[in-house]
């Protein structure tokens, strides 16, 4: 064994123990808090398995998608929706967990089964890491085109969705109505928007006015 | 279409001169870096204060009558004057006399209205001490006259920038018989004598 | 081109002719160059303090420090010995693990970036194929750690800059990824090597920043919004936030911060220097001027001159960019949350989209000059 191959081996024991240590931390702490962290280790190792598996830009689009986009996402959520709650003791309480270890249990064996069972034909011959990038490329837009092409649409429907419930086209009639002008007490009126085509003239009145100031 | 054509013109433009804005406020920055530092070396250097400079009170325990006056034009009626009325000469005799500089506003009135001069200003500036009651001179401490910035050797006496000559901003390095800009006091009376 | 030195060949050459044997020659040399970077990040954030304190005080027509030292060049030192010597405090009712591991979590993707800078083309810790990707995925870890030690401060001003940090760096990393891919689309590589390599050949006309003007505007501002520099800086706020998420925080543990912000600042002074200002070019190539002097492109001196001149056009090109901070630092006011959020996504986002479309379609157009 080799220097490299000996680095290889050490790596990969920190990262399983750093990734199944996190994981249970995800699941098992009460602080919601923690649990969201401890997802961004699982992360971080799960990309870190990829960089041994020389699959170096998969490791850092995960690094940047899942630890710098979705898990800062879910940090924000928890951060900004954190009210405080006093849960009252469930009668039964023990169910839900004990139906939870039961259905993640059966997960478990099934995915290790379909591990076990599946003749892995992984070639091992090593992909020179400086071509990574254009055989994800050629495999995008060859085999892999339909999924690729599905899970764009999926995100401009996820994109359309979030600028729709942003933008609000449809304003509650009260603040239009001129008579109900009053607003409720420490609210910010919520100005209407001003469509593309009503408002290059007004910006234009304004350029007016600037110039024979 | 030509309307949002026109809009998004509209909006170029608009960043263009934003973009020049702060190119214009970048070039000003940049003039002030070439500009000589105004700064004063405080403990090296000292600004010399004006002839009207309203700096710490100094008192003079002799000429002191005891009247009171300042007492009454303080603000505050900050000063404080111990006195016992000596029947034998018929004068009220003067025991102690403070002042706290930790609370006086270093307005004037009681230079302006004292009856023997007894009071005056000095161009004394710097009154730090460790703790604030220290600031409460009393008449030994009212009597000291302070060091005189130009006669100090650790000092270098800087002029304010009113005593400078017409157009210079720094008062280094200046020769040492620079005329300041304007007329002199003595000058303004001689013309006006004419 | 000159292949340039061989550091590593002739490094671990040397060790071999001492009698170690391959491999353990290999794993001496490996270390050498993080540590060497390590320590050149390092002063260059002593260096960055300096200047920052010497130009702002210029600005302000003040001497700035001048008793520590030659020109004050000590006192970034004395700033450092004074954070080490420093009460380390950890609040009361706050989450000493969260607070703890908040600023290690920021400060270490700062340095892991300095693996993609080069100095010269066989002078970089590591000829990374995901290059700048690389970089723009490690700067994407540091609001984690902004939001964890803004959460485990037990403050709400810390809470708020910590939730406003994370706000502002997902926003400006979109146009900053964009205005990058733009470079990467001409130079066909993430490998900041191979992206200098590109701009090479026509000393200051090669330079990406004639050929990318709008993108370099956006890479810049992007990355002055990333490293909280003063017209973005709201996330620590004085006037409103007292701190932001720094508030709570002493000695060695601020120390991480402030050290972060300024090597995150040299650091992306350094890649607008790769991305858009040729890297170690100089700006007169240097074989022209060797034929115009008459000496062999292959006489080792050059070679030698050519290197130290490599890192010294980076670190220049780099401080100009950094002075160009500092001096926008006094000329721009901050910016409130909204007007931040607005140019991130209103203005740099859409105009970033147009500057990728257009780069596309020139390289396209004219293969020659942009890289087809």
């Amino acid at each position: 064994m080799n220097l490299a191959e000996g680095v290889q081996l050490v790596s990969f024991a920190i990262l399983a123990v750093m990734m199944i240590g996190s994981a249970l931390g995800v699941v098992l702490f009460s602080n919601i808090v923690y649990s969201a962290f401890l997802l961004a280790g699982v992360f971080v190792s799960i990309s870190g398995i990829y960089l041994l598996l020389n699959a170096d830009f998969v490791a850092t689009a995960q690094i940047l998608i899942y630890v710098g986009a979705v898990n800062v996402l879910i940090l924000f959520a928890i951060m900004l929706v954190n009210k405080r709650e006093d849960f009252k003791p469930l009668p039964n309480a023990w169910v839900r967990p004990t139906m939870t270890a039961i259905v993640s249990a059966g997960l478990f064996v099934l995915l290790s089964t379909m591990v076990l069972v599946t003749p892995w034909a992984y070639s091992t011959e090593s992909v020179s890491s400086d071509t990574t990038i254009v055989l994800i490329g050629q495999h995008f837009f060859s085999d892999f085109l339909l999924p690729f092409e599905l899970a764009s649409v999926l995100l401009l429907m996820a994109m359309v969705g979030a600028i729709i419930l942003a933008r609000r086209e449809f304003l509650p009639d009260q603040v239009i109505t001129p008579d109900k002008q009053q607003q409720p007490v420490l609210t910010l009126p919520e100005r209407p928007r001003e469509l593309v085509g009503i408002s290059s003239d007004k910006t234009s009145n304004l350029d007016d006015s600037r110039r024979s100031e | 279409m030509l309307k949002f054509l026109k809009q998004v013109g509209d909006y170029a433009k608009e960043a263009v001169q934003a973009g020049r804005y702060i190119g214009q406020g970048l070039s000003v920055t940049f003039d002030h870096m070439q500009r000589r530092p105004v700064t004063v070396q405080y403990p090296y250097e000292k600004l010399i204060p004006s002839e009207r400079f309203r700096g710490r009170i100094h008192f003079e325990f002799d000429k002191c009558i005891s009247c009171e006056v300042c007492v009454r034009v303080c603000p505050i009626n900050l000063p404080v004057v111990d006195w016992e009325f000596d029947k034998a000469s018929k004068k009220k005799n003067l025991k102690h006399y403070s002042i706290d500089f930790g609370v006086c506003i270093f307005c004037g009135n009681c230079v302006e209205y004292c009856p023997t001069n007894c009071l005056s200003m000095t161009e004394e500036y710097d009154l730090c001490t460790y703790d604030r009651h220290q600031l409460n001179y009393d008449n030994v401490a009212l009597g000291r006259l302070p060091y005189k910035v130009t006669d100090d050797p650790m000092v270098t006496p800087l002029r304010e920038l009113v005593y400078l000559p017409k157009g210079v901003t720094s008062p280094h390095d200046l020769p040492a018989n620079t005329r300041g800009a304007g007329l002199h006091p003595e000058e303004l009376v001689e013309q006006q004598e004419k | 081109m000159t292949t340039g030195i061989d550091l590593q060949g002739s490094f671990i050459k040397s060790l071999i002719d001492l009698g170690l044997p391959a491999g353990a020659a290999k794993a001496v040399w490996m270390p050498v160059p993080m540590v060497l970077m390590l320590i050149g990040a390092t002063v260059g954030v002593l260096v960055t303090i300096w200047q920052e304190r010497k130009i702002s005080a210029a600005a302000q027509q003040r001497i700035g420090p001048e008793f520590m030292g030659p020109f004050g060049l000590l006192s970034p030192v004395a700033d450092g010995i004074k954070f080490v010597f420093k009460e380390d405090i950890i609040p009361a009712k706050s989450d000493p693990w969260l607070f703890t591991l908040g600023p290690i979590i920021v400060v270490l993707p700062v340095f892991l970036s300095y693996l993609i800078v080069p100095f010269g083309e066989n002078l970089a810790v590591t000829n990374v194929a995901t290059g700048v990707f690389l970089w723009i995925a490690l700067s994407s870890v540091q609001p984690i750690g902004l939001l964890m030690s803004g959460y485990a401060s037990n403050n709400k001003y810390s809470l708020l800059g910590g939730l406003r940090a994370a706000a502002q760096s997902i926003s400006y990393e979109i146009p900053l990824a964009l205005a990058v891919l733009a470079v990467v689309m001409m130079s066909n590589s993430l490998s900041s090597i191979d992206i200098v390599e590109q701009q090479s050949g026509y000393g200051i006309f090669g330079w990406n920043v004639w050929r990318q003007p709008i993108g370099f505007l956006i890479f810049w501002i992007s990355a002055l919004a990333e490293c909280e520099r003063m017209p973005f800086d709201l996330p620590e706020a004085e006037e409103e936030l007292v701190a932001g998420y720094q508030t709570e925080y002493s000695g060695m543990k601020f120390a991480l911060y402030y050290v972060a912000s300024y090597v995150n600042l040299v650091l992306s002074a350094l890649l607008v220097t790769v991305l858009y200002l040729g890297g170690w070019e100089s700006p007169i190539p240097i074989e022209l001027l060797a034929g115009w002097l008459g000496i062999s492109e292959t006489s080792p001196w050059l070679e030698i001159a050519d290197a130290s001149l490599g890192i010294t056009m980076t670190v220049l090109k780099a401080y100009f960019l950094v002075f160009t901070a500092i001096l926008l630092r006094w000329t721009v006011p901050r910016v409130r949350i909204d007007q931040l959020l607005d140019l991130g996504w209103k203005f740099l986002l859409p105009v970033s989209l147009a500057n990728l479309l257009l780069t596309a379609a020139l390289k396209l157009a004219f293969p020659a000059a942009f890289g087809g």
